[in-house]
Parts: structure tokens; sequence; C-alpha cells
């Protein structure tokens, strides 16, 4: 299973391979994956490689990325040609019309590629009181309710919940059901 | 004499940095040295944070350059024990005085140096190649390919430095400084040796008498090394044999094996054969030879310099950086990789950009956003009024978060760290020389100053240089992921305890007499400590100091939030505060002409509020809303 993981530098996008890759090594599984620290996290485009299974390589190739979860639309729009024929974007939305351009839908048929969206910031304005800091739980939670990734609600949920500092554990549970309800609710 | 034993046996999840770390707190490291450097800045507090766990007696701690990071550590090691210096590959040419003249001692204890390039670059100033560095002095270097891979090659690199009395060098590159990977954890291995100082000035005085005694010595280990090397480290160097006849060899090492082994796996090529090599520098040339010899054709894969391909005498049949087949810069990136392959191998190109998806990001415009200060940045508010206070002024800047102060056309020049305060002496020489008139307010962070930034403004005070010197003090090393400095005063290990360093008093210690301090945040104040530090320095005809304090962001500490709008009305459109001020939270809006706020980087710190020269950016609850 390989992932791609995109947005911007400060939307906390490394805890997200940190839940991953405590949920495979439980699970016996290989890991490998690469991270972004240094200048790049300055607001700036970031990137993270995360691959289970018997891999020397941290990097993903493009074309060969199973799931891209893009904290950021138009991150997840530029590095959509990371995933492979058949592969799944989960995406937090800031503006439905641009996800309805005419070249955009095209690639996406002609590639088969599923996208499942959630407007985050707007759930997290109404259900968190605006702190966009949740936003690498509320896509684990959409990634989880997307059935996407053949990891469980449980499974997923334990692993965020043991990897939470103890004072956002209540408010990451409540979040990560917030995002999986939001989609596996609407598909 | 110490003796620690732990029993941990387990697998974790690490970061490459942190498996490195581990190593050296296994290995029975003493006394490891550090100064922060992206790819490297991990290393260090990791190796803290094990010793903590471990109970390890070692001595961990940030020197404030990489040249005093480096002695701390070369000199604990004459004692017997094993020591370590880590820094990223620019880091190293600060440390090259020592390093060069170190390298040719016969060492006592394993001394290790850790180096992390930045092929890409990612975050650096240059896409240097750390082995050829190991080659320039002549000392033997680990080029590990894996997380894994890099912690079993610190305790051989402790090994063989013992063993030959040379330092060791480990380079991992980027990839490998931030993978993540499963690891096997282990114990600290007894130290069996005796930490003591031997009188000896033949051995550790580097006077020219002993330099002729000592080059050809190190000559004569570089081939008992190199010897070593092929033989006895198969685990770090082996074949991957072709199963079929054989089209085309490979030598590769560093994270080019790892990424061209996944490449060779999918396209599932059982007639290429790859011969990895850990061991880059002395390189075993009879394998490497050997190999070549067994092959129609040869690619060469490694980063970011031909450093293994330098080292073969007859080229030929090399395809490589000599002859154009592997580009002569930039990361070697799967897709890169890839290429040259499927150039070779006469074969598909993998899928290059998809003209759909080009079409798609031109017509929503979507670009690679572009690293910002962050909302709420201190620097951002000194900056702007720094431009605002002398808008004529040359502006030299210096390495960290501010070098950012670019977007907000603050910064003019940058060569390295501490080059702000020298590059101020030098621009202040030529105007005085040709009578120009012209201020120079150069801009510096706090650990910058304290990194390379001092010897510069002692020579400015000595030579009477008349420019402003901005210290940026937002009480920690922000870029490479906020370590302490000696500003700040805070240790690493558990139960340390550091003293603070006044920037205040450094300044007026060197001979500044004109030093002020003010709030960043405070935008008037800022501009006129600015204008009235260039009066002073131009009357007294020495360097002026203001410093900027404001705590970073990315410290989190409570501050007053005060939300703010952009009232539609009052707004122009002038786009002013998008030129000079340049926050993610302050946007242009091209349809309305107008700025808003975008509220998912807004942080209400509020010092927008006195940037709009139209009053258009105003405090929300002033209104009641
Ligand atoms: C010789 C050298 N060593 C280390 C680095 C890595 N590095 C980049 S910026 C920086 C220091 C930043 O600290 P500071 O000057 O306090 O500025 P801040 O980022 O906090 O604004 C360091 C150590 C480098 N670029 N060059």
């Amino acid at each position: 299973m390989q992932y791609v993981i995109v947005g911007i530098g400060g939307q906390g996008i490394l805890f997200t391979s940190r839940i991953l890759g405590k949920i495979a090594v439980e699970r016996g599984e290989q890991v490998m994956g690469s991270e972004v620290h240094g200048m790049a996290q300055r607001g700036g485009s970031v990137i993270s490689h995360f691959k289970v299974g018997n891999y020397r390589s941290p990097l993903v190739m493009a074309g060969d990325a199973d799931i891209l979860l893009a904290f950021d639309q138009n991150e997840g729009i530029r590095n959509l040609h990371f995933l492979k024929k058949n592969g799944s974007m989960v995406v937090n939305v800031h503006s439905e019309d641009d996800m309805k351009n005419s070249s955009l839908t095209a690639f996406l048929k002609d590639r088969s590629i599923r996208v499942y969206s959630l407007a985050g910031y707007e759930l997290l304005k109404k259900h968190m009181g605006g702190n966009f800091l949740f936003l690498n739980v509320l896509l684990m939670g959409a990634m989880c309710g997307a059935n996407i990734s053949g990891l469980t609600f449980e499974e997923v949920s334990r692993a965020v919940k043991e990897l939470s500092p103890s004072k956002f554990e209540d408010a990451n549970m409540k979040v990560f059901r917030l995002g999986y309800d939001s989609i596996s609710s609407g598909q | 004499m110490t003796e620690v034993l732990c029993t941990v046996s387990t697998k974790a999840i690490l970061l490459g940095n942190e498996a490195i770390a581990r190593g050296i707190v296994e290995a029975g490291c003493l006394v490891a040295c550090a100064y922060p450097g992206t790819p490297s800045s991990e290393i260090l507090p990791a190796v803290a944070k094990f010793a903590d766990e471990m109970g390890s007696p070692m001595a961990v701690e940030w020197g404030v350059n990489e040249k005093v990071a480096f002695e701390m550590a070369a000199a604990a090691s004459f004692t017997g024990s094993r020591s370590c210096a880590v820094m990223k590959q620019v880091g190293l040419n600060v440390a090259a005085d020592p390093f060069m003249s170190s390298a040719l001692y016969d060492l006592k204890g394993g001394f290790l140096l850790v180096v992390a390039d930045d092929p890409g670059p990612h975050s650096s100033q240059t896409e240097q190649d750390s082995r050829h560095f190991a080659m320039f002095a002549k000392i033997p270097c680990f080029d590990p390919s894996s997380a894994s891979e890099a912690k079993e090659m610190v305790f051989d690199a402790f090994d063989l430095s013992e063993r030959f009395h040379v330092t060791a060098m480990l380079r991992p590159s980027v990839r490998v400084d931030h993978c993540r990977q499963d690891v096997e954890l282990g114990e600290i291995l007894p130290f069996k040796g005796e930490v003591k100082f031997e009188k000896d000035p033949s051995r550790w005085v580097c006077l020219p008498a002993k330099v002729r005694v000592n080059h050809p010595k190190l000559n004569a280990k570089l081939e008992e090394i190199r010897a070593a090397f092929e033989t006895e480290f198969r685990k770090y160097n082996y074949e991957v044999p072709a199963k079929k006849e054989s089209v085309l060899g490979i030598v590769a090492s560093g994270v080019s094996f790892s990424i061209v082994s996944d490449i060779l796996k999918s396209l599932g090529r059982e007639d290429v054969a790859v011969l990895k090599i850990g061991t880059p520098h002395p390189l075993p040339v009879k394998m490497v030879t050997d190999f070549i010899e067994k092959h129609p054709r040869v690619l060469f894969l490694e980063e970011t310099y031909p450093v293994m391909e330098m080292q073969i005498p007859d080229r030929t049949k090399i395809m490589g950086r000599w002859n154009g087949v592997v580009p002569g810069a930039g990361e070697l990136l799967p897709e890169v990789v890839a290429g040259i392959l499927a150039d070779i191998l006469g074969i598909e190109s993998p899928s290059g950009a998809d003209s759909m998806l080009k079409d798609t990001l031109e017509e929503l415009g979507i670009t690679p956003r572009k690293p910002m200060l962050c909302p709420g940045c201190p620097h951002r508010a000194s900056f702007f009024s720094i431009r605002q206070a002398l808008p004529n002024a040359v502006n030299p800047s210096d390495i960290g978060c501010y070098s950012l102060g670019v977007n907000q056309k603050a910064v003019d020049a940058i060569i390295d760290m501490g080059g702000s305060v020298t590059m101020g002496s030098g621009l202040t020489l030529a105007h005085k020389v040709a009578g120009i008139d012209r201020p120079v307010v150069s801009t510096i962070g706090d650990s910058t100053f304290f990194h390379m930034g001092i010897p510069g403004l002692v020579s400015a005070v000595y030579n009477r240089h008349p420019f402003v010197l901005a210290i940026l003090d937002n009480s920690t090393t922000a870029m490479t992921g906020g370590q302490a400095n000696p500003g700040v005063g805070e240790k690493l290990r558990k139960g340390d305890e550091g003293r603070k360093v006044d920037i205040e008093g450094v300044c007026r210690g060197c001979g500044v007499s004109h030093v002020r301090t003010v709030a960043a945040y405070d935008v008037a104040a800022g501009k006129e400590a600015i204008k009235e530090a260039w009066e002073s320095a131009k009357e007294k005809k020495e360097p002026a100091v203001v410093i900027f304090r404001h705590p970073c962001m990315l410290l989190r500490l409570q501050q007053p939030v005060i939300p703010v709008r952009v009232d539609p009305e009052k707004c122009i459109g002038c786009k002013f505060c998008i030129n000079f001020f340049n926050c993610p939270g302050l946007v242009f809006n091209e349809e309305s002409g107008k700025a808003y706020i975008d509220e998912r980087f807004c942080v209400s710190c509020g010092v927008c509020l006195s940037v709009c020269p139209h009053g258009a950016i105003v405090e929300v609850s002033e209104e009641g809303e």
C-alpha cells in the first residue's frame, strides 16, 4: 500500500504517517516513509510518502500511489500524478467550483480516480471552534470512512487515541468520528 | 570508567535521524556535540532523549557553531572516549579547519562525524557532496541506503575509527535522515577503555614536522581501510546479481540504491545486476572494476557528485556524470532514475506530466506554494519596520527563517551564516570609497548571531563601520525546528542546566555603544529605533545594534488575540500590504480587487493594523462584531 500525503507546512501532516506507521507495525508489516522537515515547512507545499510492505525506497514514484491524502485542495490537485489508475484521493475542499473544472473531471475519469471530498474548514468551524489543527485527524477519519485503505474504524481510532497528547484525546476522538461519518454517510 | 547496560530489545518506527541517534547512544558514545541544520537537526535531540531513557552518562550538547561542536567532540576523543560531531553539509564548511587537521591525527577514542547532505536541495544554500570532503581529508566514509543501515553503520564507523585511529564519516542524505522505518533497538555497549588524556605533544600538536610524518601514515592507513572495504564489509558492499544474462550493471550507493532496487523490481527486470556500495571512500576499487568487467555497460547512481565514479581509473565503459547520462545537479528522484533507465534499456519512459492535469493547473492557477514566514511571525513585523524606516537602505541578511524576508522586499543579499554582519561592513566600505551616503541595515537571527555574527561585529567595531545591525531575537533557532541557543540557555539532557547569554551584553562587550531593544510587534517603535540607530552609527562612526524581540510563533506562547478584518469601503486595492507585509492570513482577491483576511491562516496577532496606509485593516471587536 502506497500513500502520498500532501498539504501546506504547519497543517500537521506528519502526524498522519505516525498513525499509519503505528498501525502497520502492530499488524507486523514493514513500513518505509519519507517526510519533509526544514525550510519547506514554513507555509510552503509539503509532501509525505508512506509505503507499507516490502519496499527499499522511502519515495513513492509518480503513478504508483494507492491513496492521496490532501490536506489542501490545491496541493491535492497538484499531486494527482502520484496516483495510479483506480487510485483514490481524500481531499479537504475549500472551493467546490474548482473541483468541477472540466479538465480535472476529465483527468479523474480517464484514470478512474475516486475522489472523497469533505469541507474540512467548514466542519471544524462548526464543530471544533475553528481549530484547524484537527485537520489531520479529520482526514484520517474520512479516509477510514471511505473504506479504501483496508484499515478498520477500531484500528485507526485506537492508534489516533494512543498517539494523541492526553489533553487532545477526547477532542481527537470526536473529530475522528466527524471525519468518518462525513464520508461514510455520503457514499 | 563507565559501564551502562540497558535491557530494551524491540522494534520501533524511527526517523532515520532517530535511528542514527539510537546507534550513537547504543555504541557507548560519551560526548556528542552538534549544531542544528536540516537535514541533520533531529539527531542530537534524539541522542539526548535516548540517553535519558537508557540511563547513559554521556554529555550531549549544542555547540554555538559547527567548528565549536567539532572541536569539542574531537578533543573528547583524545581521551579515549567515543565521541561524535553532527552537522549538515554546509556545517562542515564551517568546521573544515579542525576537520582537515584532525584527519591527520592518530586518534585514540572512536571519533564519528555525521554529516547530512541535502540533494535537491530542499533546505540548504549548496548541494555539495560531503563524501568529497571525506576524500579531500583522506578519511573513510559510510553512505547509508536506509535508516536501519545508517544505525548499523554507526557501530562500524566507531569500530573502524578505533581500529585505524582515524575520523570516520557517516554521510546520510536527506532521504535517509527523514525516512521513517522500522528499526531494531538494542542495548548500550559496555565501555571497556579508560577515559584519560595522556600528554603526548608528538600526537596532539599539529606542527609541520608532525604533518610530514602523519601524512604518509594516513596514506598507508587509507590503503589498509580500502583493503578492509574490499573484503570485510559484505553487509554494505554486495552484488544483487542478475538472474538472467545481464544487459546492464548498476553501481549504486546511498538512497539511489534503494530507489533503483524498487524500480527494477516493479519493472520485473531480471537482466540487470546491481552492485551496492556502502563505503564510497576509499572505494573498494577492485570489487567495482571486477563488476564493471562482467557487464556490457555500467551505470553509476550516487548523490550528488561523481565520487565513486571519479575513483575508477578507466571510465570508458561507465555511464554516469562524466558523460552526462546522469544529470550533474539535482536529486535522483525515482522519476529521474526511471527516466535514465528507460533511455538505457530502450523502454517506455514512465508517464510524464499528463496534459489534462497540466490544463487543470493552468486553468485554476495552481502553483506550488512557496515557503512563507508563519502568520504572526515577529520577523514580518520587524522587516516591515526596517523597510519603512529607511526605504533607501541596502539590506544584507542571513540564514534563518528571516531569509524569507525576501518576500517582503526586505532582504537584498545572503551568503552564509554570519554574512549579514560582514556584508554590512563590505557594503559600507564600498560606499565610503565611492563617497555614497546610503544606509545599510543588516538583519540576523539570535542563533546565527551567536553562530558566526560576533566576529564580524567585533571587526566592524574595530574598523569603525557605520551601519545598523538588527538582531531578530525570537528566542529559538526556528528554521531548523526550534532548538535552544545561548540566548535561550536551555540544554538538551534532563537535569542539565545552562546559562543564558545576554545578547545586549555581548554587543556592548564587543564595543557597540548604541544598543536598543524593541518589541518586534511594535511597528512604530521599530521604525523609530532603526532611524535613530542609523543616525547614531553615522555620528559615532561605528555599528549600531537594534534588537527586535518577540518569541517565535512555533513556541506557541500565549499572546493577546486581536481579530482583524479588511474594510472593503476603505481598501483601494493598492496591494501595499501584500507586497510589504506578505502574510498568509492577508490575501488579495483579484475579482473584487481588494484584500481580505484568510481565516484559515490568520492568528489574530493584530500587527497588520498598523500596516495599511489607508486604515482599511481594522479591529473586529472595536465595532462590536
Ligand atoms: C553553516 C550552517 N549551519 C547550519 C545551517 C542550518 N540553519 C539554517 S538557518 C539556521 C539558524 C536559524 O536560527 P536563527 O538565526 O535564530 O533564525 P530563526 O530561524 O529562528 O528566525 C540554521 C542553523 C546552515 N544553513 N548553515
